[in-house]
């Protein structure tokens, strides 16, 4: 005989948990579109698409367990801030690599992978359109093709697919700050998420559902995402390199009316939940700052210049910083309107 | 050169027609044929032929050996009442691996090499057909034998093989599910839903789910462990 026993979250309204989820956070509009409710929902009912979470016939599949709330960053939301923890912060620039500032997400990723710490990786490719398709990655060769490294500034379904591995391998995650936050709570839910051996997270402001952002791109900018090579947000402005070597930039602020609102109640900036996170404010062009969290990424990053991998440059803390403080206050939350 | 023609003398011609004539009684007495006449005949095959593979669900363990092996990817598990495998004969090459690796002796070879299928779909023989195989029709009387004594010949006997050659069973080691990593569940209670003899109950009090397995109604089939998304449940041995 085995007996043990599991706590049930509580409900605000009487309908299944799903139903709960939608109301309290998804009709809402605070949901992150992190993903994290479809990681663990046992009978893979959640979808994460190009449009809000939606659990399609919940109202008879969903088998009620709570799982999804228990998970969700944003139920009973107490949005976090600042730089948070860390053990070192630093810039530094692959030598390897190629990627959106100094490639570092990708080095840190492939020497956890030569240092025998994961199996897979769960990187973040693209489509012609710079819609943004996850693959699982299983060596470091895959590492060297072109879509696979880059900034997509969609929502992608990197949480979801966890699942498909994380009950046979070590895994290693790469993402937004709301989905750093929901590998934790994952974590403390269920041991077999403890196989998430490294969480890098992503500077982030604002992400978009990629058919609002190729809209908008196409219509108020006549820009076609399959002629850019790189997008990218550098000091208030969002610039598209295209094929051609012209670059079309204008400043962020005009992505006003498409920031989804699950977004504007973020105040979630360096990724305070990571293992380590990187993005490109406080250093120089070609280099990525790098905040070393937890022990786990502190043995990647001494490992990577060791082997001289990378190479360090200047890192401007209080550039980051401001951002930190510049998110908490274009997010405000509760929200005002 | 100039072929000549060859004379016989009568004497000659007399015994050649002679000779002609015993070998065509002789024949038509006692043939010396050596193609079998398939199917009043069958040819007997060695014991370790390898042929149509049969299926024993009561061996099986649904340990999925069979499925992972088969280097055609032929072998596919499918849900019965536990998950058992189904062949598709225009994938499989008769390497008998399955059969070889199969831990309980619940894949068994036979010496069936004649069956025939109306289509490629037909091909795919389902879990419910190797549960339930179709019935063996045999028009053989006779199994022959090819001996060589100084020259070739066909030995044919009145009798009928049998097909299925049986291999002892061996004996099952006794499983049941438990509760492994506890830390690991999210309480979905897929496994009570999915356990065929309710071995595993979930009972919901205020604010807590309590989850019980009873390992005396356990059979260890081990459909819950596979179930699980978390890896909270394993099987283990059952002791005595
Ligand atoms: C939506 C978004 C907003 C960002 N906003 C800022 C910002 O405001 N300020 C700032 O300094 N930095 C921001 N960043 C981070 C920055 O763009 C770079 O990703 C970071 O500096 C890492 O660069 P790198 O050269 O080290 O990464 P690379 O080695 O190029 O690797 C980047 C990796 O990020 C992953 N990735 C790409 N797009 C996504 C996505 N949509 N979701 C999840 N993972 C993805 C890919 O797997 C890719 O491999 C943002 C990133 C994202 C995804």
């Amino acid at each position: 005989m085995y007996q043990w026993e599991i706590k049930i979250p509580k409900k605000i309204h009487d309908t299944k948990f799903f139903g709960n989820l939608k109301i309290e956070v998804i009709d809402k509009g605070i949901c992150s579109h992190c993903g994290t409710c479809a990681t663990i929902c046992p009978v893979n009912g959640i979808k994460v698409e190009d449009k809000p979470i939606y659990f399609p016939n919940w109202e008879k599949e969903c088998i009620d367990c709570g799982a999804c709330i228990k998970v969700c960053p944003r139920w009973d939301y107490k949005p976090l801030n600042g730089i948070g923890d860390y053990l070192e912060i630093l810039a530094a620039k692959s030598k390897r690599f190629k990627g959106q500032d100094g490639a570092m997400v990708t080095e840190i990723m492939a020497s956890a992978f030569e240092m025998d710490l994961i199996d897979r990786a769960i990187f973040v490719g693209r489509d012609e359109n710079w819609k943004p398709i996850t693959s699982i990655v299983k060596d470091i060769e895959q590492l060297f093709e072109e879509t696979i490294r880059g900034t997509k500034y969609s929502f992608a379904d990197v949480m979801p697919r966890i699942k498909e591995v994380v009950k046979d391998y070590r895994v290693g995650v790469i993402g937004t700050p709301c989905m750093m936050s929901g590998v934790r709570k994952l974590q403390q839910e269920s041991g077999i998420f403890n196989n998430i051996k490294l969480a890098i997270g992503l500077f982030c402001t604002e992400n978009f559902y990629h058919w609002q952002l190729h809209e908008f791109l196409l219509k108020e900018k006549n820009v076609e995402m399959k002629d850019a090579v790189k997008t990218d947000i550098k000091r208030g402005k969002f610039i598209v390199s295209l094929k051609n070597g012209s670059k079309v930039s204008f400043p962020v602020k005009e992505f006003d009316p498409i920031i989804p609102s699950g977004c504007e109640v973020c105040q979630d900036f360096a990724a305070i939940e990571s293992d380590v996170s990187v993005g490109s404010v406080g250093s120089k062009a070609g280099y990525s700052s790098v905040i070393v969290r937890r022990e786990n990424a502190k043995k990647v990053l001494d490992y990577i210049f060791e082997k001289e991998y990378a190479e360090r440059g200047e890192v401007n803390i209080d550039a980051i910083q401001k951002l930190c403080e510049f998110k908490i206050k274009i997010h405000p939350y509760p929200p005002k309107h | 050169m100039k072929v000549e023609k060859v004379e016989f003398d009568a004497l000659s011609r007399i015994i050649g027609h002679l000779n002609a004539i015993s070998v065509g009684v002789k024949q038509a007495i006692k043939p010396e044929r050596i193609t079998t006449e398939y199917p009043r005949e069958r040819r007997k095959l060695p014991d370790n032929f390898r042929g149509l593979i049969l299926f024993e669900k009561d061996r099986c363990i649904s340990c999925f050996r069979c499925a992972f092996i088969c280097p055609a990817n032929a072998i596919q598990m499918e849900l019965y009442d536990n998950y058992y495998p189904s062949i598709d004969y225009s994938k499989c090459i008769f390497c008998h691996f399955c059969v070889d690796s199969c831990p309980t002796t619940a894949l068994k070879q036979t010496k069936i090499h004649d069956v025939a299928f109306k289509d490629l779909d037909e091909m795919v023989v389902h879990t419910d057909e190797m549960i339930n195989p179709p019935e063996l029709l045999r028009e053989d009387k006779i199994t022959v034998e090819y001996k060589i004594n100084g020259k070739l010949v066909l030995e044919r006997k009145r009798e009928v093989e049998d097909l299925i050659v049986d291999v002892i069973p061996v004996k099952r080691i006794e499983y049941h599910s438990a509760c492994v990593n506890p830390q690991n569940c999210l309480g979905d209670a897929l496994c009570a839903l999915i356990c065929p003899t309710n071995a595993i109950t979930v009972v919901e009090e205020e604010g807590r789910r309590i989850m019980k397995i009873d390992t005396a109604k356990c059979t260890g089939c081990g459909l819950c462990v596979r179930e699980c998304p978390t890896k909270t449940l394993g099987l283990v041995r059952r002791e005595g």
